[in-house]
């Protein structure tokens, strides 16, 4: 059997399976109820709320998680370790456990006080983006670590050398650097953002025109047979994934410096 | 003058104890020691990147170790150059003054002489990724140079590049010493560069600095045999000293059975007769004699008979190995290339050697 023709005719077995996959929602896609279903309010909602609650958790899990980053990539401090794999409990424990355990906090003393005198997160709008927030956090700091572990840090050694302060060496070398993977991270995480399910149906629920982000939606449309709500939805969030991953591949082809 | 007191860094798995280096002003100090040693190290711990477990740093009268790296006005040529990928070349050279808001108009003139000097006029809107190897050196050593720094550091400044650019560099590094005077510590493992451009060299073995001095001390008249050892000399040997001979003022040494005669200048200190001593004989001032040539007087003291048992070409000059008939005693000799036509010098050929006076030296 031909070697190269082998692995090329596998990678061509997974495009055909995903895109039949796609190809094969049409098959249920009228004109008419296509565009029903994209202009019911509910479904124009769940989208408005899916991509502003993803970019707002996005910007706090870079907020939170270049300082992580950065720490974690270049410092030697005790519990580096243990932070390090805490990192990873998103991504190995279920998001419906994540959403549990939210659910679990806000019932003790603590999580009541935040509650009453804060925020209120259940079954709230900031539900949904804390949920989002704690699916992604852990993988955008695992991102953006990975991204500033390749800029050596040589070159920060040198700008402190001639004059740079840490942060000025950070914000003028390492950070312009390590921006094509930085900006691949933010992408990445807001698109994992958008597409989460488990922790933020459990913490926030699934009320229309409230807390109902697309996958919510696509779940709740499913359950009471509305097939061309999912289908639009499903396409929806197949684009954002196509166009996200091209964004991705795009910031490689930008930020070169020859 | 820079001054390092007791400088010491402890790793989890390495350690550098009590490290003293000086440094004058205007100096081209080399730290010569082996790969793997430290020295990037100690370089790191100078600018401040590491925070020594003890230790002093003055930088013209001004203690220092206390100061953040970008207080301590000292640059850092990394071996990698470390050349900032993302600004072009004028904007890498001009980083260190617009960082440090200098007036740039007052530097206008010292940089462009710098230019002129590395004769990168042609280069300063290009990205470092489009320029050679050549070329980054002379970008690195410019950028860090610009800012007119106490002192710079330089880290293996000539290591793996091509012969014809090493050259290049080589001589572009003595003319921004000799025309800007910069205050350099150098570390290197190789000999060569140190002996070509260093005003004085720091020997550092094992942890510790063995021997310091100007180049002809260190290469000339190593103080132990650890240093000779290391800078890779040949002919060291053990030998005993027998007697002074009062009216020549000259040693007899007993090197395997072979008499020497050596001048009372070799030993430094008291020296008791019947001592062992390590005795280095420099390949260089051993001579092989032209047969039926008269012999001058000062040479016959130490004249030995054998045969040449291999000659290696080195490119500039031959390498003669020779064995004595009495004692067996090899001898590496050091020889031009028109002396070994000559001589009609060949493996196995018996010949003649004398040992000149400026041959030997004693070491601790």
């Amino acid at each position: 059997m031909n070697f190269r023709k082998t692995m090329i005719g596998g990678a061509l077995c997974i495009f055909i399976f995903y895109l039949g996959l796609i190809l094969s929602l049409f098959y249920f896609v009228s004109g008419k109820g296509f565009w029903d279903a994209l202009i019911n309010p509910y479904t124009l909602y769940s989208i408005r709320l899916s991509l502003m609650a993803a970019s707002l958790a996005t910007f706090f899990a870079v907020l939170i998680g270049l300082p992580s980053a950065y720490a974690l990539s270049r410092f030697e401090f005790p519990g580096k370790q243990v932070i390090d794999t805490f990192l990873e409990i998103p991504m190995i424990v279920s998001p419906i456990a994540l959403g549990a355990s939210f659910l679990v906090f806000f019932n003790t003393p603590l999580g009541e006080l935040i509650q009453t005198k804060g925020i209120h997160f259940v079954f709230e709008i900031p539900g949904v983006i804390l949920a989002q927030f704690a699916s992604i956090a852990g993988l955008a700091t695992r991102l953006m670590k990975a991204s500033l572990d390749e800029i050596s840090p040589r070159y920060e050694a040198v700008a402190r050398s001639l004059g740079s302060s840490p942060w000025q060496a950070f914000y003028r070398i390492t950070l312009p650097l390590s921006f094509r993977g930085l900006i691949a991270s933010v992408i990445l995480s807001w698109a994992k953002a958008v597409g989460e399910f488990g922790a933020t149906v459990t913490l926030a629920g699934a009320m229309p025109g409230k807390t109902e982000t697309m996958p919510i939606a696509i779940f709740t449309s499913l359950a009471s047979a509305n097939i061309e709500k999912a289908i639009i939805l499903i396409l929806i969030l197949v684009l954002i994934g196509v166009a996200t991953l091209y964004g991705v591949r795009l910031t490689g082809k930008i930020y070169r410096y020859d | 003058m820079i001054k390092i007191e007791g400088l010491t860094i402890l790793l989890k798995s390495f350690g550098l104890f009590n490290l003293d280096i000086e440094i004058e002003e205007g100096n081209f100090h080399f730290l010569l020691g082996p790969t793997g040693s430290g020295k990037t190290l100690i370089l790191e711990s100078i600018i401040g990147l590491h925070r020594p477990k003890g230790g002093k740093i003055w930088i013209n009268g001004k203690e220092v170790q206390g100061l953040s790296p970008e207080e301590r006005e000292i640059s850092y040529v990394p071996q990698d150059l470390a050349l900032f990928p993302h600004l072009n070349v004028l904007e890498n050279i001009l980083y260190g003054i617009k960082i440090k808001k200098l007036p740039l108009r007052e530097f206008e003139q010292y940089v462009g002489a710098l230019i002129k000097v590395t004769r990168i006029e042609h280069l300063l809107a290009r990205f470092p990724t489009n320029l050679s190897g050549g070329e980054k050196k002379r970008v690195a050593l410019l950028r860090a140079l610009a800012p007119k720094p106490k002192l710079l550091l330089l880290d293996e400044p000539l290591t793996g590049l091509d012969p014809s650019i090493k050259l290049e560099i080589l001589q572009l590094l003595k003319t921004l010493h000799q025309s800007f005077h910069p205050t350099v510590l150098c570390v290197t493992h190789d000999f060569e560069d140190a002996y070509l451009l260093g005003d004085k060299i720091s020997i550092f073995i094992d942890g510790k600095i063995e021997q310091v001095g100007k180049r002809d001390d260190v290469f000339l008249r190593p103080k132990s045999k650890k240093v000779a050892q290391f800078l890779g000399l040949k002919n060291i040997y053990k030998a005993k000293i027998l007697n002074r001979d009062e009216t020549s003022n000259r040693w007899r040494i007993n090197l395997n059975g072979l008499e020497i005669s050596a001048p009372s200048t070799i030993v430094r200190n008291q020296i008791e007769t019947e001592k062992e001593i390590d005795l280095f004989i420099r390949p260089e001032e051993v001579m092989i004699l032209r047969e039926g040539k008269p012999i001058k007087e000062s040479l016959r003291r130490n004249i030995f008979e054998g045969e040449i048992t291999d000659i290696v070409d080195r490119g500039g000059y031959h390498l003669v190995q020779f064995h004595t008939n009495l004692g067996k005693i090899l001898f590496e000799i050091s020889i031009p290339n028109y002396a070994l036509r000559n001589l009609n010098l060949f493996i196995g050929k018996k010949a003649k050697i004398a040992l000149r006076d400026e041959a030997f030296w004693m070491m601790d």
